[in-house]
């Protein structure tokens, strides 16, 4: 049997059609209150699952509206809880801030969980088996260790979410592994740490000019407009380089996180391109900008079309031979916290 | 109903098996090459469809059945027992008109909700709040402001006790609400004054120096006590609360709440509601100086003196009378007999 068969991720959805979900969500939404929040969630996970191809087979999305609901009011609850306590009890408010913190790592398994479960392809559904302790060492404890180390972890706290999330994904009853290495976690960071140092560098030059000109005995009004170009222009710059840095991340992290996964006898082939990013992202906002937010189906579609264009699944000549693991039920109130506290876990 | 093609998944494996269905007899019949079941209509879970996407119909024990074939589905959806919310979706997404109507509806009820929607509820739970939560929330601002923004008064003390004993004796006279004065040093505010929910008014010592007349200061006071009585500091913290569940339903991302809630749209529309709620102060404050028998006029004079940017700015949301405007009513002579 032949194993490099290529399988091209394909979205057929179009920003026209999403337009007139998006449009239909919001206005119910509105009508009532909010509660339709969680059909709308549901409706428009499934159109894009539904439009997801991959070997002419779609994705489907399970989750019930109601799960949603129920996760979403339990998360909301506890908001409002803390808001409360912040304004009648800020020493309740304090413990519960540490209580949310602690609860963190399950918070992350748990949504990270409810995703997978609620996904399936091919009448398979997906799962996530990582554990509450493993999560608590990577999203609390490398995470305390960012300042200690300035920065130097992130290139290993990335590496390890990444494995953690790739080596925790089960397909059915296939478990996937990460064959990937610390090593290119390094180049994706210290590129990073290079274009973020670029207008720092412009800062410093500034300031070096300010000493000469001051050498040279040049009159304060010259050597003040100097130095504040130099500051002004290392701004202007920082700002710029943060979206660029990000979506560097993000495309090369996507990339890392693929290339090294494997399903049993797939493999996964993704070749996304920071400058696309930058430039989808840019034209998305500037576009939506203009539109006053009319825009903004047809930016998610192009993204989505986009990083599926980007990834080849790499298999046997027949996808059908993945057998089913044991179905089991989740809560949707994990996910719905994640949201609520906007955590970014990345990668979907 | 008409025979339709689709993909049979058994739900143990990831075969996909071609298969074609039918409706008989109450039963969904499902058959393929070594593949022959009927399932009750009972058991037989239609997913809502969703635009163009693949339908997707659940059967009993994790098995599913794929299919393209949009107008079978919808009649197999329309043949269950029961049918779900989403059908109206469904119907509302079928035509561009019913979109451009929703489109319409939604900005309608976004524009409405902030303008006139939001102030009502804010104005109602204010009414139902205890006063025991505008006094925390004042401590706390007053802490806070203290540490960024305000210094001890530098005026004498005869003078800060000068002023407070003229206004407490015009609340004696007539029903002042609940309230605290002090005066601060802020380089920040300049001439200012200002209600902090609980009923403290800070008076900075600029506004105190800019007066003319101990009758100006306490015009401005008047004002603020206008603030206090309709507990505007408060409304305005739940209308920020409010605009951002709105900003949610919008965007569908319920993490843009800790986000943008406290930012943009309070930025936007405060400026908006606050206008309205200077217009209720002022009506406040004329009624107050009259009863009191200080030329209203006192109001205006101070007004015009401390706000220099006495153009009309029109905002987003409001078309706001300027300082010009808002001064008229207190030219005109004073009720006071």
């Amino acid at each position: 049997m032949s194993y490099n068969k290529q399988y091209p991720m394909q979205f057929t959805g179009r920003g026209g059609e999403y337009f007139v979900i998006w449009i239909v969500n919001i206005a119910l939404t509105l009508a009532t209150l909010g509660i339709y929040s969680a059909w709308a969630k549901v409706r428009t996970l499934r159109w894009f699952y539904g439009h997801t191809l991959l070997d002419n087979q779609a994705f489907s999305y399970l989750a019930s509206p109601k799960q949603i609901l129920k996760g979403r009011l339990i998360a909301l609850a506890a908001l409002v809880a803390y808001y409360a306590a912040s304004i009648f009890a800020p020493m309740l408010a304090i413990a519960l801030l540490i209580a949310f913190i602690l609860a963190m790592p399950w918070i992350v398994v748990s949504s990270l969980r409810f995703h997978a479960r609620q996904s399936a392809y091919r009448g398979l559904r997906f799962d996530f088996t990582g554990s509450v302790g493993e999560a608590a060492r990577i999203y609390i404890g490398l995470q305390l260790l960012i300042p200690l180390t300035l920065g130097l972890i992130l290139p290993y706290l990335a590496y390890r979410q990444v494995r953690f999330i790739a080596e925790n994904t089960v397909y059915g009853q296939t478990a996937a592994r990460y064959r990937g290495s610390l090593k290119p976690f390094w180049g994706v960071y210290l590129l990073a740490f290079a274009l973020m140092a670029l207008p720092l560098a412009v800062v410093g030059y500034g300031v070096y000019q300010v000493f000469q000109m001051q050498a040279a005995g040049l009159p304060k009004e010259m050597v003040g407009a100097a130095v504040g170009a130099h500051i002004a222009g290392g701004m202007i710059l920082f700002y710029l380089m943060i979206p660029v840095v990000g979506a560097m991340i993000m495309a090369r992290t996507a990339n890392l996180f693929y290339n090294a996964t494997e399903l049993g006898p797939v493999g996964f082939d993704s070749s996304q391109r920071a400058r696309d990013l930058i430039w989808i992202y840019l034209s998305n906002l500037v576009l939506t900008a203009f539109t006053l937010g009319l825009f903004i189906p047809w930016a998610k579609v192009r993204l989505a079309r986009y990083r599926a264009g980007r990834l080849t699944v790499t298999g046997p000549a027949d996808l059908g031979q993945f057998a089913a693991g044991q179905q089991q039920g989740s809560t949707a109130t994990g996910a719905e916290m994640a949201d609520l506290l906007d955590l970014n876990l990345g990668l979907t | 109903m008409t025979r339709f093609s689709g993909d049979f998944f058994d739900g143990l494996t990831s075969r996909a098996h071609p298969v074609t269905a039918s409706l008989e007899a109450g039963h969904l019949r499902i058959e393929g090459d070594g593949i022959a079941i009927a399932v009750p209509l009972d058991r037989v879970d239609v997913a809502p469809p969703v635009g163009a996407a693949r339908g997707v119909v659940h059967l009993p024990e994790a098995r599913e059945l794929h299919s393209a074939d949009h107008a079978a589905l919808s009649e197999l959806a329309k043949a269950m027992p029961s049918g779900r919310p989403e059908r109206w979706a469904r119907h509302l997404e079928s035509r561009l008109g019913y979109a451009l109507a929703a489109l319409a509806v939604s900005v309608l009820i976004v524009f409405g909700g902030l303008r006139w929607g939001v102030p009502a509820m804010a104005l109602l739970a204010s009414h139902t709040l205890p006063a025991g939560v505008d006094r925390h929330i004042g401590e706390e601002t007053l802490l806070l402001m203290e540490k960024i923004s305000l210094s001890p008064s530098t005026l004498p003390a005869a003078r800060q006790q000068a002023l407070a004993h003229q206004l407490a004796a015009q609340c004696r006279g007539q029903a002042c609400p609940p309230h605290r004065l002090l005066f601060r040093d802020s380089p920040l505010f300049g001439a200012n004054a200002m209600a902090l929910p609980g009923g403290t008014v800070v008076v900075t010592d600029a506004l105190v120096k800019q007066s003319h007349h101990d009758e100006e200061v306490l015009a401005v006071i008047a004002h603020e006590l206008g603030h206090v009585q309709h507990r505007h500091s408060l409304r305005l913290a739940l209308q920020s609360i409010g605009a951002g569940a709105i900003l949610v339903a919008v965007t569908g991302d319920i993490g843009s709440v800790t986000d943008l809630a406290a930012g943009l749209p309070s930025l936007l529309l405060q400026s908006g509601y606050s206008r309205d709620m200077e217009r209720e102060a002022d009506t406040y404050a004329l009624a107050w100086l009259n009863a009191a028998c200080i030329p209203p006029k006192r109001f205006a004079d101070m007004l015009g003196r401390i706000d220099k940017d006495a153009s009309d700015k029109a905002s987003l949301l409001d078309s706001h009378p300027g300082t010009v405007e808002r001064i008229r009513p207190f030219l005109a002579p004073g009720g006071c007999t």
